[in-house]
């Protein structure tokens, strides 16, 4: 890494009562590993000031600079009641700081090191409450990756905020993170499986963390210790947790459903949002019971050897952006028959795709169209190559849509190779998870009608989703 | 007012593009234009492009860099394109004038200034047009170039290549409108993305803008009016395919 030198005189810049671009130092607040804390204040701002400088220098870890650089990047891009706001920062290579609100309360691990014992109703609330602060983080594409009981501070109102976002990941910025060297960067007992394997951008990630933080409120233990080394880290990609309700009996079974559900192995497997988890949370009757939630005993010895050697080929799922763990963005199928000139049936097709698109506003429309089969050697003229004859028809499914007006994030353009169209439209229908496929039937088509209905009743027999017949 | 530098790359002759990136650029505030090369090229307003940026670079408001498409104008480079590129440029040859040819041919491979440099296809070996498409790609540039910033154009599709602390270079594929720091103390190889003919599925026009003082630089797209486009170069009797790719942004 190439960093200025200067650096090291920013012990000298920083002190008490030094004034830097504006913001007049008060004392310093904390001194962990990797910053110090100043208070400041700073004429035309009227919320205290934390000012976070740092530690650089020649001891220091590189991922000092990064983490701050990350955290620079990150809190200024947030807008989010739950974490702390951005006030201004400083040129990285000569007076690095981040200027921003100091927020009251403590960390939610001065509690625990306290000894407190939390009741059941405040685990709940607690959790819920982080579910939704972590939601207002995925919701703008960025994803914690160090929620831990340090970084939650929480007021004598019990309001709870985000903090350090220095190991954060936001996928609209790149990730200096990514490719360390080491893997599995993060406190090891709240870091998901997927985080030590070295994923930087699963927001599912959170969704495990908050997990462990409910484990460990409600049982006073962490659910998969405090390892040292790689092969401890990895033993959270098969080992079940102690079930909570063989620690602490009054915990629900439905509490135990849900927490245990946070820390499954795989992503996929936990809630997909952190507003499920926070409506499970509060109401509590609509939590599926499963096995998970009459768990008392640990596994048998020979049950997690089984769960072991399956982990032995750990394949994280993949993961979605951020902001899609959201259900509110249906997807829609128009299979448009790219031979066919009804001029009439086009137009109704049209009208429908754009009242159903106006319906949802944060739906989007995929546009279809099947070939039999493209050619596999590549032909003299670019319209007989394979390229050439996919784009053909991909002109045809834009000029087909060109009417509807729709911004490019709302619709996308498909041509399928396939045999049979009707099997291959369902497929992708369910690869998608589309909510509704459009078809059109024609009346004016007599030679077609056969193959055509034979088609159209597949899809409509076989469809994963509704099925719209727009009709002339 | 701090300086606000608009990056243009593989502009192809796409004029009604070209159109819709000034004027947006101009409502961005930039204050500086930089063209990174292919100017000409696959469309069908070669001369009127060339004219309109030979009038900015001359009142010093523009800097252009060559790239292998204006080359390909007044020497041969049969051999390195395909055949709808050939056809387009034999195309553009005939419409052009000899000082809209000569401006072509005094174009710069490679203009440094300050921490910043702008080149066609790769700072590595300028004339070979090497694309720059992975992090080792990324990273012979940045070793050539020796800036903190290094912008090209010559792949279509817009990615930001940024120093990890390893010191390799990671893709980033960058967001629309999102203003990414781009802190000084690492490196950078920023490709601006495809004005003129977009390849990355979605048909709107690519280009970025630069802004040293704060350390910021943000990618845009531009919406235009493609099939107008389109139409010229099915008239101009262009390959159909180029017409095509304009509509699909494919």
């Amino acid at each position: 890494m190439l960093i200025n030198t200067d650096i090291e005189a920013v012990d000298e810049i920083f002190q008490e009562g030094k004034v830097v671009d504006g913001f007049v130092l008060g004392t310093e607040v904390h001194r962990g590993g990797m910053a110090s804390l100043y208070s400041a204040t700073k004429e035309g701002i009227d919320v205290p000031i934390l000012l976070k400088i740092p530690r650089v220098g020649r001891d220091q870890p590189v991922e000092s600079l990064i983490g701050f650089e990350t955290e620079l990047t990150i809190l200024r891009s947030l807008k989010s009641p739950y974490v702390p706001q951005y006030l201004g920062s400083g040129n990285m290579a000569t007076r690095p700081y981040i200027a921003m609100e100091r927020v009251e309360g403590r960390p939610l691990e001065d509690f625990i090191k306290e000894g407190k014992v939390f009741t059941i109703d405040e685990v709940v609330k607690i959790g819920a409450d982080l579910a939704q602060a972590v939601q207002s983080l995925h919701a703008q594409d960025a994803i914690h990756l160090d929620i831990k009981p340090e970084n939650i501070l929480i007021d004598d109102k019990g309001k709870l905020t985000l903090i350090d976002f220095g190991l954060s990941h936001h996928a609209r910025f790149p990730d200096l993170l990514a490719e360390e060297m080491r893997k599995g960067i993060g406190s090891a007992p709240y870091i998901s499986p997927e985080q030590v394997t070295g994923i930087r951008s699963d927001y599912r990630s959170d969704i495990f963390s908050i997990g462990v933080i409910m484990y460990e409120l409600l049982t006073g233990e962490l659910p998969f210790g405090n390892p040292q080394s790689m092969s401890g880290l990895r033993k959270r990609m098969w080992a079940q947790a102690f079930p909570p309700r063989a620690i602490r009996k009054e915990i629900p079974r439905w509490l135990q459903e849900v927490v245990l559900r946070c820390l499954e192995p795989r992503a996929a497997d936990r809630y997909q949002s952190a507003t499920r988890l926070r409506q499970v949370l509060r109401d509590h009757e609509s939590v599926t019971l499963t096995e998970r939630a009459d768990r008392v005993d640990p596994l048998s010895f020979w049950e997690n050897l089984k769960r072991m050697f399956r982990a032995a080929g750990y394949e994280p799922s993949p993961s979605p952006r951020p902001s899609v763990g959201n259900d509110d963005a249906p997807l829609m199928i128009a299979a448009i028959d790219t031979r066919q000139s009804d001029e009439d049936l086009r137009e109704r097709m049209q009208t429908t795709a754009k009242n159903l698109l106006q319906a949802y506003p944060e739906s989007r429309l995929v546009c279809l169209s099947t070939i039999a089969s493209t050619p596999t050697f590549e032909g003299n003229q670019e319209s007989e190559t394979a390229s050439g004859i996919v784009r053909g028809h991909l002109v045809q499914l834009m000029e087909w849509a060109k009417p509807l007006k729709l911004p490019p994030e709302r619709i996308s353009y498909h041509v399928l190779e396939a045999l049979d169209p009707a099997s291959r439209i369902v497929d992708f229908a369910k690869d998608n998870d589309a909510s509704l496929i459009l078809i059109g039937a024609s009346h004016k088509l007599p030679n077609k009608v056969t193959p055509w209905r034979t088609s159209m009743t597949k899809i409509v027999e076989e469809a994963p989703c509704s099925v719209h017949i727009v009709r002339t | 007012m701090t300086e606000r530098i608009g990056l243009f790359a593989d502009l192809h002759s796409n004029l009604e593009a070209f159109d819709a990136c000034m004027e947006k650029a101009k409502e961005l505030g930039v204050t500086r234009m930089v063209f990174l090369g292919d100017l000409v090229g696959y469309n069908a307003d070669p001369g009127a492009l060339i004219d309109r940026i030979a009038e900015m670079v001359a009142d010093k408001k523009a800097i252009a860099i060559l790239g292998n498409h204006d080359q390909a104008v007044f020497e041969d480079h049969r051999h390195q394109m395909n055949a709808s590129a050939n056809a387009a440029i034999e195309w553009t040859k005939s419409q052009l004038n000899s000082s809209q040819i000569q401006f072509l041919k005094d174009l710069p491979l490679m203009v440094q200034e300050n921490a910043m440099c702008f080149v066609h296809a790769s700072a590595h070996n300028p004339a070979d047009w090497n694309y720059i498409t992975d992090s080792m790609s990324a990273w012979r540039c940045v070793q050539s170039s020796g800036k903190t910033y290094t912008f090209v154009g010559h792949a279509h599709e817009q990615a930001l290549f940024y120093q990890s602390a390893v010191g390799k270079l990671i893709r980033f594929t960058p967001h629309p409108g999102d203003e990414v720091p781009v802190m000084h103390h690492r490196k950078w190889v920023a490709v601006v993305g495809s004005l003129g003919q977009p390849r990355d599925g979605n048909p709107e026009a690519c280009f970025a803008v630069f802004e040293p003082e704060l350390e910021v630089l943000t990618f845009h797209r531009t919406p235009y009016d493609q099939f107008t486009a389109a139409d010229k170069v099915r008239r101009a009797g262009l390959p159909e395919d180029l017409a095509n790719r304009l509509i699909t942004g494919k």
